[in-house]
Order: C-alpha cells, then sequence, then structure tokens
C-alpha cells in the first residue's frame, strides 16, 4: 500500500480517538458539562457524524466501493457519550454517504455503506444501553465491537448486491482488512483514552470486576476460541476441497487434449496403413514389391510384413527380416491380428522392441497370410500430424483463466490458448516446475506472470500442461472462508449478546435488586422483603433473607416486649415510693398537700416526698434527677431514700442536703445530679426552713392574693460537686398561704411551635386556681400544660406539689 | 446542634450554637471528653445557645469536674440570659467560670 493511503487511513482511524479525549475534557473542564443533555447529545453526534463524513471523503475508491473509516465516530460517540450522539452521528454519516455517489464515491456500495452507518449508530446505543448500563466496555470489548460492526457493514454489501455477488466478494475481500482493522482500532484507542482520563487502569484485579466483566471477558476468550477453531477447520476442509476440485479441473482438460492428439495420430497412422496393405495384398505377394519405394511414397519409415509364423518376412530393414514378433513386449501386442480377432491394431507412440533406444509408432493390419505393419520415426510422426496438432488447444478454457499447452517433442510450443505463446517453455518457470514434478499431479508456477496451478502429461511426444490461476482456483474456497467467517462472527456475537444479557438479567440485575432490599432492611426497614422469583436459585435466596429478616423481627419484638414487661414493673415499684396518699390518721387539719407525678418515659427521674417528723413538723422535697428512664429512676431512689433517712434523723434540711450530697458524689460514676427544694414546715407558726439545690423557686400565693415565685440564689445542684455547704433560708407562711413546687418539665413544656409554657402561664394558670383545694390546683396545672402542649410529644417529667398552710386555731393545740 | 472547635492563643474554644438538651447533649459529651484530655484551657462559647436541659448541665458539670481534676481550666462565657438563669437557678454559677 502507498505511504499515503496509509496516512490518510491512519488519521481517519486516529480522529474518532481525539473527538474522545476533547469531549471528555470539555465535559469535566468547562462549561460544556453544564449543558443539560440534549444539547450536549446533539453537539456531540454532529461532531462525529462529520468524522464519519471524513472518513468517507477520504476512503480509497477501489473495485466500485469506497473503503473507509466511517463507521467508528458514531460506534465511538453512541457508546461513550451517549445512544442519542451515536444515533445522530449514525445518520449523519449514513447520509452523506448515500449522496456522497453523485460526486464519486463508490456506487456499487451505496445502500450497504450507508444502513451500514446509519445501523452502527442504533446498534452502539443498544450495546450502551442493554449490555453496558451505560458504563464504558474494556478496551478488548471495544476492538471485538468494532470488529463485529465492520463485518455486520460488509454483510450488508452481500446482502445488498446478491445480483453481483462476484464482484460483491471482491470489494468485501478488499475491504475486509483495512476496514476491521482501522475501525476496531479506533473504537478500541477511543475506549482506552475515555478509561485512562478517567483514571482507570486497562488491567482489573479480579475483585474490581463487576460480575458482567468477568463474564465477558470468560465468554468473549471461549467465543474467540471457538471461531478460531471453526475457522482453522473450515479453511483446512474448504482448501483440501479446493485442491481436489482443482487436480480434478487440470486431470479432465489434459485428459480430453490427450485424447484428442492420440485420435488424430492413430487415424493418421491407421489410414496410411490401409494403403500399405491394400498395395501389398497378401503375405507372397509381398516379396515382389519394393517396401522401400512404397514406403518412401506413403511417408513412413519402415513396412514391415509378418507371415502366420509370427516372423518378419519381408522388411524395409532387411535385419528386421526373421524378427520373431512374439520376442518382444511392444512387438507381441501385434500378434491377434493373426489369428483373425482383429483386422486393425495400432499403437502409442513408443520404443520399439527391436531397439528400446529408438521411439515408433506402429499400426497394423491384417491382409491374406498375415498382417502388414508400418510406422512413423520421430520426424515423421510430427510431420504427419503436427499440423493437426498445431492450434488444437486454441479454443480451450480451463476454468475461466486457465488454458491447456501443447508443446512438441523439442519442447516448442505448439498450441496454447488463442494461440498467443509461439515460443519455447524451455527456459521458463512454468517449464522448470514441469521437469521438478511428476505427471499427472498438481504442482505450482507462473505463467505470463501469473501465479497458477498446474498439471502436465505426455504423450506422442507431446507435452500437454494444463494451466488454473490460483486465485482463480482459491476464490470458491476463499469465499467459502470469507463468508463463513462473517457468519460466525455474526452469529457469535449475537449468541454472545444474548447470553450474555441474559445472565445479567437473571444474575446481576437480581443481585442488584436484593442488595437494594437488603440495603432498606439494613436502614431499619424491617418490613421490606425480597421478591426475586425470575429463578428457582433467587426465590429460594429470596425466602431465606424473608425468614432470616422475619426471624430478627421476632427475637426483636420478643426482647421490646420483655423490655417493655420490665419497665411496666419499675414503673410500679417507682409509683409505689411515692406517697400517695396525702391525709395522714388521725388526720391534720392544719394544712392540705397534694402531689403528682406524670414521667414523660415508663420511669421518670423527678420525684416529690412528704413526711410528718413529729406532730408540728412536716417535710415536703420536690426534686428533678438530670436524664430520664432506668439510671435516672435508680439514681432517684438512692436520693429519695438518703433524703429521708437524714432528715428523720432530726438534721436541719441545709446539713440534710450537705450530708446527702456527700453520699451521692462518693459513688456517682455516671455523673448525675438532682436538683432539690427542700422545706420542713413548722406547722404551729407557719415558718418554713428550706435550701434550694439549684431547683426552680417555688411559687406562693397568700389567700385571695396572687401568686408570685419566691427566689433565693439557691446553692449547687445535689451530687454536683462533694463538700460543698448549702445555705438554709427561712420564710413565712400565713394561714391561707399556697406554696406550689414543680419540675421544670411544667415551665418548660413545649408546644408544636418550640414555645414554652413558662412562668407567666404557671402564674396565670395558678392565679385561677388560687381558691381551689390543692389537689384542684395540681391537676389543673397539669392540665393547662397538657392542653398547651397538644399534639406534641412529652419529652420531661411534669411533677406538681402544692402545699396549703391552715394554720391552728389557739385551742387547738395538739 | 453545631459545635465548632477554634483555638485562641493557647486555649481552645468551642462554640455550641442551638439547642443542648437530651438528644444532643451524648455529641457535646464526646466531642468535650476527647478534648479535656488534650487541653488545658478550655472555653465554652455559649454566645448562639438558645436552650440548655438538664442533660446539658450535666455535660458541662462532668466537662468541670475533669477539668479540676487535671488543674485545667474551664471558662464559660457569652452566655444569654436565658442560659445565665438556668445556671443561676442551678446554682452552677457557684462552680463555674462564667464571663
Amino acid at each position: 500500500m502507498a505511504p499515503e493511503i496509509v496516512l490518510q487511513f491512519a488519521l481517519a482511524t486516529m480522529l474518532p480517538v481525539v473527538a474522545t479525549i476533547v469531549f471528555f475534557l470539555l465535559q469535566r473542564k468547562t462549561r460544556f458539562g453544564g449543558l443539560g443533555f440534549w444539547p450536549q447529545q446533539i453537539i456531540i453526534g454532529i461532531v462525529f457524524g462529520a468524522i464519519a463524513v471524513f472518513g468517507t471523503e477520504f476512503g480509497i475508491n477501489a473495485y466500485g466501493a469506497t473503503m473507509n473509516v466511517r463507521d467508528a465516530a458514531p460506534i465511538v460517540s453512541g457508546l461513550l457519550f451517549g445512544g442519542p450522539s451515536g444515533i445522530i452521528a449514525g445518520l449523519i454519516g449514513g447520509i452523506e454517504r448515500w449522496f456522497s455517489v453523485l460526486w464519486g464515491r463508490g456506487e456499487f456500495t451505496q445502500v450497504g455503506c450507508s444502513v451500514a452507518t446509519v445501523a452502527v449508530g442504533f446498534y452502539a446505543a443498544a450495546l450502551r444501553k442493554f449490555m453496558f448500563d451505560g458504563k464504558k466496555p474494556s478496551w478488548i470489548m471495544a476492538l471485538a465491537i468494532g470488529v463485529v460492526a465492520e463485518v455486520l457493514h460488509l454483510t450488508l454489501i452481500f446482502v445488498t448486491n446478491m445480483d453481483a455477488m462476484k464482484q460483491a466478494i471482491t470489494v468485501v475481500r478488499a475491504c475486509t482488512m483495512p476496514m476491521l482493522l482501522c475501525n476496531g482500532l479506533s473504537v478500541m484507542l477511543s475506549v482506552v483514552a475515555a478509561m485512562l482520563l478517567c483514571g482507570e487502569s486497562l488491567y482489573k484485579a479480579p475483585e474490581e470486576r463487576a460480575i458482567s466483566q468477568t463474564v465477558q471477558t470468560s465468554m468473549f476468550v471461549a467465543v474467540l476460541v471457538a471461531f478460531v477453531a471453526t475457522s482453522a477447520f473450515t479453511f483446512v476442509l474448504q482448501t483440501s476441497l479446493s485442491s481436489q476440485q482443482v487436480a480434478e479441473l487440470l486431470r479432465i482438460n489434459i485428459d480430453d487434449v490427450r485424447t484428442d492428439i492420440e485420435e488424430t495420430s492413430d487415424a493418421n497412422l491407421l489410414a496410411t496403413t490401409r494403403k500399405a496393405a491394400e498395395r501389398i495384398g497378401s503375405v507372397k505377394a509381398a516379396k515382389t514389391i519394393s517396401l522401400k519405394d512404397l514406403a518412401h511414397e506413403l511417408g513412413v519409415s519402415e513396412i514391415d510384413v509378418i507371415d502366420e509364423t509370427e516372423k518378419i518376412v519381408a522388411s524395409t530393414y532387411a535385419d528386421f527380416v526373421g524378427y520373431d514378433m512374439s520376442s518382444g513386449e511392444q512387438s507381441r501386442e501385434f500378434i491377434p491380428l493373426l489369428d483373425g480377432t482383429h483386422t486393425e491394431y495400432v499403437q502409442d507412440y513408443q520404443p520399439m522392441s527391436y531397439d528400446q533406444n529408438v521411439m515408433r509408432k506402429y499400426a497394423g493390419v491384417a491382409i491374406e497370410g498375415g498382417f502388414v505393419q508400418t510406422s512413423y520415426n520421430e520426424q515423421e510422426f510430427q510431420a504427419q500430424i503436427g499440423s493437426q496438432i498445431t492450434g488444437m488447444t486454441s479454443n480451450r478454457h480451463v476454468g475461466e483463466g486457465g488454458s491447456v499447452i501443447v508443446c512438441n517433442a523439442q519442447g516448442k510450443v505448439v498450441s496454447s490458448l488463442n494461440n498467443e505463446a509461439d515460443g519455447s517453455l524451455q527456459d521458463s518457470e512454468l517449464g522448470s516446475a514441469v521437469k521438478a514434478s511428476a505427471p499427472n499431479t498438481v504442482f505450482k508456477s507462473a505463467y505470463e506472470d501469473v501465479s497458477v496451478y498446474g498439471m502436465y502429461t505426455r504423450t506422442e511426444a507431446y507435452l500437454i500442461i494444463a494451466i488454473i490461476p490460483q486465485a482463480e482456483a482459491e476464490f470458491s474456497r476463499n469465499t467459502a472462508i470469507l463468508v463463513s467467517s462473517f457468519m460466525e462472527i455474526l452469529v457469535f456475537a449475537a449468541l454472545f449478546a444474548v447470553i450474555y444479557y441474559l445472565i445479567k438479567r437473571l444474575v446481576v440485575d437480581n443481585i442488584r435488586r436484593i442488595n437494594s432490599t437488603l440495603g432498606e432492611i439494613t436502614a431499619g426497614d424491617l418490613e421490606a422483603s425480597v421478591d426475586v422469583r425470575s429463578n428457582e436459585e433467587f426465590a429460594s435466596l429470596s425466602d431465606d433473607i424473608n425468614e432470616t429478616v422475619a426471624a430478627l423481627k421476632r427475637a426483636i419484638a420478643e426482647t421490646a416486649a420483655r423490655i417493655d414487661a420490665e419497665l411496666v414493673y419499675a414503673r410500679t415499684i417507682q409509683r409505689s415510693a411515692l406517697p400517695m396518699v396525702f391525709q395522714t390518721y388521725p388526720p391534720h387539719y392544719d394544712y392540705q398537700i397534694y402531689a403528682s407525678m406524670d414521667a414523660a418515659k415508663e420511669v421518670g427521674g423527678d420525684f416529690y416526698d412528704l413526711y410528718l417528723l413529729d406532730d408540728d413538723h412536716l417535710v415536703f422535697l420536690i426534686a428533678d434527677v438530670s436524664g430520664k428512664g432506668i439510671p435516672a429512676a435508680m439514681f432517684m431512689m438512692q436520693a429519695k431514700t438518703i433524703l429521708k433517712s437524714l432528715a428523720e434523723a432530726g438534721l436541719e434540711p441545709n446539713e440534710v442536703l450537705m450530708h446527702a450530697n456527700d453520699e451521692l458524689c462518693a459513688n456517682n460514676e455516671a455523673e448525675m445530679f438532682v436538683t432539690v427544694w427542700m422545706g420542713i414546715l413548722d406547722l404551729r407558726t407557719g415558718d418554713v426552713r428550706f435550701v434550694n439545690a439549684g431547683h426552680n423557686p417555688p411559687v406562693i400565693a397568700h389567700a385571695g392574693e396572687k401568686f408570685s415565685f419566691h427566689v433565693v440564689r439557691p446553692n449547687l445542684v445535689l451530687a454536683g460537686m462533694e463538700g460543698i455547704p448549702y445555705k438554709q433560708h427561712e420564710l413565712k407562711l400565713l394561714p391561707g398561704d399556697t406554696i406550689f413546687l414543680y419540675t421544670d418539665g411544667v415551665t418548660e413544656a413545649t408546644d408544636l411551635n418550640d414555645e414554652l409554657f413558662g412562668e407567666d402561664r404557671l402564674l396565670a394558670s395558678l392565679d385561677a386556681r388560687e381558691s381551689q383545694s390543692v389537689e384542684s390546683i395540681c391537676r389543673g396545672v397539669h392540665g393547662d400544660v397538657e392542653a398547651f402542649v397538644g399534639e406534641a410529644p412529652q419529652f420531661d417529667d411534669i411533677t406538681v406539689l402544692a402545699l396549703r398552710y391552715v394554720g391552728r386555731k389557739d385551742n387547738d393545740e395538739a | 446542634m453545631d459545635i465548632t472547635q477554634s483555638q485562641e492563643g493557647d486555649k481552645l474554644v468551642v462554640s455550641v450554637s442551638g439547642r443542648l438538651n437530651t438528644g444532643t447533649a451524648p455529641q457535646l459529651d464526646t466531642e468535650l471528653s476527647t478534648v479535656v484530655n488534650e487541653q488545658d484551657a478550655l472555653v465554652l462559647d455559649f454566645s448562639d445557645l438558645a436552650y440548655i436541659s438538664s442533660a446539658g448541665l450535666r455535660v458541662i458539670l462532668s466537662t468541670q469536674k475533669a477539668m479540676s481534676r487535671k488543674k485545667g481550666s474551664l471558662v464559660v462565657r457569652n452566655c444569654k440570659p436565658e442560659i445565665l438563669e438556668v445556671f443561676e437557678m442551678t446554682g452552677f454559677v457557684d462552680f463555674l467560670t462564667i464571663e
């Protein structure tokens, strides 16, 4: 191939690769990547379409076709950038190819090429969508995709030129290698470029490969092996068949010519011999005739007369007289003429029995008392029949381009196709090939600068050579191999695609579906179930997973139920620890008290307590443990017990808290703390001695007046820090005064708008009920809080305690 | 709730914004418990803290205790009035260094 053609093809091969690199960079580094899907597809499609047009216009015209690298562009576009761009590029390339015949592109392949280019755009789009799920194929797959596309293209050329098969095959054979190679390479290199730009390795370790890729690779290897094996088998079979056909064809022609030559020379000598027999008449009369004169007259070199004793009785050669015909193999063949079974006999040109170095052709005719035989020597033989042989094969065609050449004993060509060769084969390649090989076998040589297969034979001193151009002899074999290879590639490619698609659908897609459901389950949706039933294996896997999830669900439910049961138990314990009976026995009429605790969870961290130290002293307290749930409940029980035991020992409130603090700090690894407001009311005077350890200030109202906060500077929460002192305060309740204690669950109760219940609402709620009973006050505040919170979830325990000091009448001294 | 850390000289400032309640306190607890081991001077900036619950107080209490044990310093600063009110009500003002 000329260097400029190579360059042209190389350029056309590299253009899609360059465009791939450019578009990848544009998508990543510029605003092009920000364009929508369709604008991008259209621009890419048009550019790759233009590259396809370039491929057509810079193709090479041969055999009425245009050899080109056009299909690579739509394939690359469709595979790497998206189906629509490939289809657009294919349409542009195909339509331009259709009209390109107007300015001199090959007309023969117009339909095939146009349709093929449009088709490969769809082909690439379909592959991207169904086989590769929008991902890049591997580079080896890309090569195969390019090659299969071109096979499809060339097959279309066959299909669209069924009426001119021979030309189609010539075109396809010429185009096959360059087009398969260039388009395949172009697609492969584009994919390689894309992979490198994406930072992917060209080789993937097994754990990085998707199942589909491993399947692809393994199947590709299997298909390749199958293809090579069947192609090799076809080649061997077709070669053997074709060489048999060639040998057969050559042999038939040689035999025809040999028969012609032999019949011609036999007829000639027999006619002469008959004349001699007529002139001689009988064996007896032979002696009266000068055989030499007769021989001269008839143009033969020898005339012999043989009598019934099988001996020569008269001859042109005196030496021959008395020769026994039965003594030589050649001469013995004439003896049947004596017994009347034959009247004429003619022999091939061969060495005579009398002298093996001398070549003769004999014929014999029976006469009375014996027979006459005449013979040509070499010169006479050729002089007599040479003219008939000359030009004998001038119209003989062997196949289409083959012929038969006849040479005489001197090696001079006496007959050939159209009598063109009028020389000698002596120094030609054909001549030496004949010398080097055995007769009636096929040999390779060249004739008139064409490689040929040949076969020769010799008869009557003539050399007959039949030849057929090698190209013609192998045409059917090569066609068979080409067509069967194409079909195989298409069949294997289709098989590959179908198997791959099935595996993907049956295995990979199902695995993805199962994975996605497993993801939902892992994310906490235990109601999700796997339902992949497209085959037995996945159905069973689905069932297994569903059963596992169901078992897990049961286990969780059982555990939850157990915890619930335990919590209910814990709640009961906690409830029973809080005093629920507010009237003592005997009843105290000098105060009224009510309290309630509503835990946000099953168990809470809030608590209250109230007990009489003696007839004159009432302890009442409210507390809030940091945190909630079981730990808070346990801490609360501990704090409550310690506080009560210290108070009952008769300590002042500040001493109670100081000692309780130290005890709670001692073993407080959870670092919890508790706020406490604790007071001791002297029922005789209404004096209250109290300590506030980080708790909300109480609200107090005189009879018939409004409530107000009673704020003192609080001390640190209980269990916050060891060894700190607590300051004791005093306040005085007058008969009819009400003191209300609460936890921050009341003031910090939150509604759906994140608004706090707050101190003002608390005061309003209390003021509205000042004249009511302590129980009504507690229930009323709790009800107001609940109404305020509405639908919002309750985060904190809500605990309230109301105490009204009634006081003692003077005669009421206990 | 958002927590951001920044260095101010040899002090690490941990700014807490949003609501510090039962739900968010564990996050601050985790963050502070690692910081406590590495820092000798810690500042809690509450300029954007809207609410603190007892769970949040617990985290501050345990941080204060941990810093006291290692003779480091903890300063709480820029408290909004409602946060300061909580510190006062719970007696934390006696116990914390509030600026």
